[in-house]
């Protein structure tokens, strides 16, 4: 178990010697057992931070917002940004820095481990205590769940309400960091695209069948992406926004303006924008699960994530964001690379 | 009389290999189904899977990609690039429910005019029991 007060410690430290600018990790949601991302930038704020199992975001979706605001002021605060990062964070990092996008110098990387459990997953939790109103979740020393209800206090082994992306999940402590909570615990995943199984068995008119129930319910919200601390164009394909249109935009211009998916949430278009999207975060996609947990109609989009992570590792031996300093999937490539679907 | 399906095959062929390669099986006059629309595009390396998905969105019964033999690529390394990121369009195209006959993927010199005449042979035959590709195509 990884103590709050070491964390709170360390942060308190790092702030009051004016390391950092400010700390982006988790506070309690008011009056609820949730938490949301909290940004500490005084030193009397910290009491605010915790650490239990309900700390599922990835905040490196933040890095990106910052950057963009260092952009644009004229004297910016060269200092860095403290973030919280779990072990699929760290790697979601990582892939940041092998794109360039983020310079190491401007993070400062407070890695927490998961030891031998992971984050909660709500919809698991609700479920089960469906009309108990949960007041608060935390670890016990053997990274089970201590539940807090109305009704009085139960703890419940952590397998059971485990988010299904930390079941996958092998990369429990932070690949990069610049000060570690917790202990490293070694942990194996015998089968990491295990969930993929209900796939391998089915035709390809059963598979059609899933996806097409599935993704007829996308309303393009864009929540998956809005999410995604990967998706950091400043255009995005699915709804290109650089063309000015004014009164004296002729109908040619706008009509020579490529829209590679239309905004209608019909089926054609749906599939194609999560197909796109799935491309362009295969090799990227750390497996967070933010995608799926945000969506509000329930889409299982970590299957298509998962099944282009396993084809990079199958076929090209690929792990996304293991080592910044290797060339992404997409942008290497080895002589030997399977050609037999080619003919 | 019942109309036979004829499928409508979009080629996206690159401008130094394979579209050569569809001139000379033009030029030496050999026959093949007259079901293909050859893109040609500057390499195999440019092609973007939106391309792909665009294809089957606006009503293609299957895609072809076409592309110099390894090692011959006009920028030296493009059809390698292509090679891992089709792979994975591939797979993610079947993840989904589409025939994997659907979406193909050949390598054909500029000698190989016969070679492609074969290909779009077998291509059209592959793809006439399955009847036409309306998983895709766009309603709008």
């Amino acid at each position: 178990m990884v103590s709050l007060d070491d964390i709170k410690k360390e942060c308190k430290s790092i702030l009051e010697k004016g390391k950092v600018k400010y700390i982006i990790g988790y506070k309690k949601k008011n009056n609820f057992y949730l938490s949301v991302p909290a940004f500490i930038e005084k030193v009397n704020e910290i009491d605010q931070l915790i650490w239990d199992p309900t700390c599922v975001y990835n905040l490196v979706r933040y890095l990106r917002d910052e950057k963009l605001r260092k952009e644009r002021q004229k004297n910016p605060d060269t200092r860095p940004v403290g973030v919280i990062v779990k072990g699929c964070d760290s790697r979601s990092i990582n892939v940041l820095l092998q794109e360039k996008f983020i310079k190491r110098e401007d993070v400062f990387i407070i890695g927490v481990t998961c030891e031998k459990s992971g984050v909660i997953d709500e919809k698991k939790l609700n479920k089960k205590f469906e009309g108990n109103c949960i007041k608060k979740i935390e670890f016990n020393e053997d990274n089970n769940y201590v539940i807090t209800l109305e009704t009085g206090t139960t703890t419940v082994p952590y397998k059971e309400f485990l988010a299904d992306r930390c079941v996958d999940c092998s990369h429990n402590t932070p690949l990069v960091y610049d000060v570690l909570m917790g202990k490293k615990v070694e942990r194996s995943v015998s089968e990491p695209f295990k969930s993929l199984g209900r796939f391998e068995s089915i035709s390809t008119e059963e598979k059609w069948i899933f996806w097409k129930k599935e993704l007829d319910k996308c309303i393009r919200c864009y929540a998956c992406r809005s999410v995604c601390p990967m998706c950091y164009c400043d255009e995005c394909v699915v709804d290109s926004i650089n063309l000015a249109v004014n009164p004296d935009t002729t109908a040619e211009e706008k009509a020579q303006k490529i829209r590679w998916v239309e905004k209608s949430p019909v089926r054609s278009e749906n599939f194609n924008y999560h197909l796109i999207r799935a491309l362009h975060l295969a090799g990227r996609c750390t497996d967070c699960g933010e995608c799926e947990r945000v969506c509000p109609v329930d889409i299982p989009l970590r299957y298509l994530n998962k099944k282009m992570e396993k084809e990079a590792n199958e076929q090209f031996g690929y792990i996304a964001g293991i080592d910044p300093e290797k060339p992404a999937l997409v942008s290497c490539f080895k002589d030997d690379d399977p050609q037999d679907f080619i003919r | 009389m019942e109309e036979k399906f004829e499928p409508k095959i979009v080629a996206l062929l690159c401008k130094w290999c394979s579209s050569a390669g569809s001139d000379l099986a033009g030029v030496s006059r050999m026959k093949y189904p007259p079901n293909v629309v050859p893109i040609t595009v500057m390499c195999s390396g440019s092609i973007s899977p939106d391309y792909i998905f665009s294809a089957f969105k606006n009503g293609a019964d299957g895609v072809l990609v076409s592309g110099c033999h390894p090692g011959d690529c006009h920028y030296i390394k493009g059809n390698y690039y292509a090679r891992r990121r089709l792979a994975l369009v591939k797979k993610l195209l079947e993840f989904i429910g589409i025939e994997p006959q659907r979406f193909q993927m050949s390598w054909v010199s500029a000698a190989e005019g016969a070679k492609f005449t074969q290909i779009i042979k077998d291509f059209v035959k592959e793809l006439e029991p399955l009847g036409s590709q309306n998983k895709l195509r766009s309603n709008l």
